[in-house]
């Protein structure tokens, strides 16, 4: 019998990461005043709220509408790019989650790889370009060479760890993107806020299964 | 420190503000499912709706230019955020007509990733409807890629003259021309020398020493092209204003359309005093001074500074911009 996840682990890892923001938020506007407009923190705190209202609400039995009403909602709050870009990555969750009630190891790749194929149709941002696609793509990349037989938590704690240092190595980045992009030279030395976020999600999603 | 502003829960800034607006014009606004703004009276459907987007913050901006003459509906995002997709197609849904809609989006990152999202919705709906870009900002460079350049307080020009080109019954391919040719003849500079406070988180958006000021500062406190000492205004005028006229390539015989936005907290006093060194550099080089607007258009909280949107204009351009409009910022009788 191979370790699957289902509707309720998914709100599980999804409220831990609305608490990991929840948890963080005034240290990411702090980062955004370095590198944008000193909002980041407020805006993804915004949007988790909306995550973790929709999962209280409990809009749905099947993970595709879930992730579908968590991406409206996500887009609905007004977050700058932040929105579109956060809400597209769940809309592609739920696309990549369709005609599931339970996600094994394979299953949960599936949907984050969908997730962030649906990310970057709105955002062109490559790794390096001090973006949230420096957290995303190396967390992805994480979970699809761990090693399954220590199953789907463990593989989520390296995504994490993945992030955590892919958000990290943005600090040595220049953006290509963003606000960010018109400081040149004066926003390395500090983290892009966005990739932080994404971290701290994924540090979520590992604590929350 | 605490934030020096008259505000109540930061999280109600932009409901609050709305309400207040509407409660200021409500002869000429109402406000529609929270955050989009529309004229108390509709257009009649058989002319092209124009339609923008904004995060708000920048008062009286964007929706103070909705009424007769200029904007139909402006969707209106958090502080300094654009609205999510979901809010623009609604209000892009609202202004379906025959006729069409010409969209007007800023060039910022988010409004521009929330009308691209809107607009693929629309086209599935077959909703008649134009983006049409600004971004007339040349702090980069007057030939940097147009993605690199944002969109300033161009924009509110361009609503009139689009907005009055609409208003006398233009098909949307004519006033998607009309403005097209305005946006590709405009450009404006921005200049800080004073920050603001973000009301939402009680920071300050940029930093700036006592002894500074910097010149292409975006409306966000997004960086320019480094601070330098204060300069004077006649200084500063000339400075801006060769750029200005070098990039829409103004010359002897031209008319210009020229706008001083203070960002503020720069007095209105400073701002003629700037306009006043315009009209001296400009007088020397044979262009003339055809429209001029001075005052607060796009502000970005308290921040000290100023916008200056030069436009080359044609008598197309010229006659919408001296059409009447009545909107809660802007009043040409």
């Amino acid at each position: 019998m191979p370790e699957t996840i289902g509707y309720q682990q998914v709100c599980g890892m999804l409220n831990a990461a609305a608490g990991q923001i929840r948890k963080n938020h005034e240290m990411l506007s702090r980062l955004d005043s370095a590198v944008g407009d000193g909002d980041h923190g407020t805006t993804i705190l915004r949007a988790m709220e909306a995550i973790s209202k929709t999962v209280s609400e409990n809009p749905a039995s099947d993970l595709k509408t879930l992730f579908s009403t968590i991406g409206w909602a996500v887009m609905s709050c007004d977050g700058g790019s932040t929105g579109p870009l956060l809400g597209s990555f769940f809309m592609g969750m739920s696309d990549g989650a369709a005609g599931r009630t339970e996600l094994d190891y394979t299953g949960v790749v599936m949907a984050f790889e969908a997730g962030i194929a649906k990310l970057q149709l709105q955002s062109r941002a490559q790794l390096g370009d001090k973006t949230m696609m420096d957290a995303f793509l190396p967390a992805l990349a994480a979970l699809k060479s761990a090693d399954r037989s220590r199953g789907i938590k463990a593989a989520l704690e390296e995504a994490a760890a993945a992030a955590a240092k892919g958000a990290e190595a943005t600090r040595n980045m220049k953006a290509r993107f963003g606000r960010a992009r018109n400081l040149g030279d004066r926003v390395l030395g500090h983290a892009d806020p966005g990739a932080v976020s994404v971290s701290l999600i994924f540090k979520g999603f590992s604590e929350g299964l | 420190m605490p934030m020096k502003k008259f505000i109540n829960d930061p999280k109600d800034l932009t409901r609050e503000l709305l309400e207040g607006f509407a409660i200021a014009h409500g002869d000429a606004i109402a406000i529609k499912s929270e955050k989009i703004v529309c004229r108390a009276k509709p257009k009649p459907a058989n002319k092209v709706a124009i339609v923008t987007l904004g995060g708000a913050g920048h008062e009286p901006a964007l929706s103070g230019f909705v009424g007769p003459g200029m904007l139909d509906y402006s969707v209106v995002g958090d502080i300094f955020a654009a609205p999510g997709p979901p809010k623009v197609i609604e209000a892009l849904r609202l202004a379906n007509r025959p006729a069409g809609i010409l969209f007007v989006v800023l060039n910022h990152a988010g409004d521009v990733m929330s009308a691209n999202m809107a607009m693929e919705m629309a086209a599935k709906e077959k909703i008649p409807v134009k983006l049409l870009l600004t971004h007339e900002d040349i702090a980069p460079g007057a030939n940097a890629p147009a993605e690199d350049r944002r969109g300033l307080v161009g924009a509110i020009a361009l609503y009139k003259i689009a907005g009055a080109a609409a208003e006398a019954g233009k098909s949307l391919d004519e006033v998607y021309a009309l403005a097209e040719r305005f946006s590709n003849n405009m450009a404006t500079l921005a200049v800080a020398m004073k920050t603001a406070t973000h009301p939402g988180s009680g920071l300050a958006i940029f930093d700036l020493a006592d002894d500074e000021m910097e010149i292409g500062m975006g409306q966000h406190g997004e960086a320019g092209t480094g601070p330098t000492k204060i300069l004077t205004a006649d200084q500063t005028a000339e400075l801006m204003l060769s750029r200005l006229t070098a990039a829409i390539k103004a010359k002897a015989g031209d008319r210009l359309l020229l706008l001083i936005n203070g960002s503020g907290a720069t007095t209105l006093m400073e701002m003629y005093i700037v306009l006043r060194g315009c009209k001296t550099y400009l007088d020397a080089k044979g262009i003339s001074i055809a429209a001029v607007r001075c005052g607060e258009f796009l502000t970005v909280q308290e921040m000290a500074g100023f916008q200056m949107c030069a436009a080359k204009l044609d008598d197309e351009m010229l006659a919408c911009w001296n059409a009447p409009c009545n909107t809660p910022a802007l009043t040409v009788a």
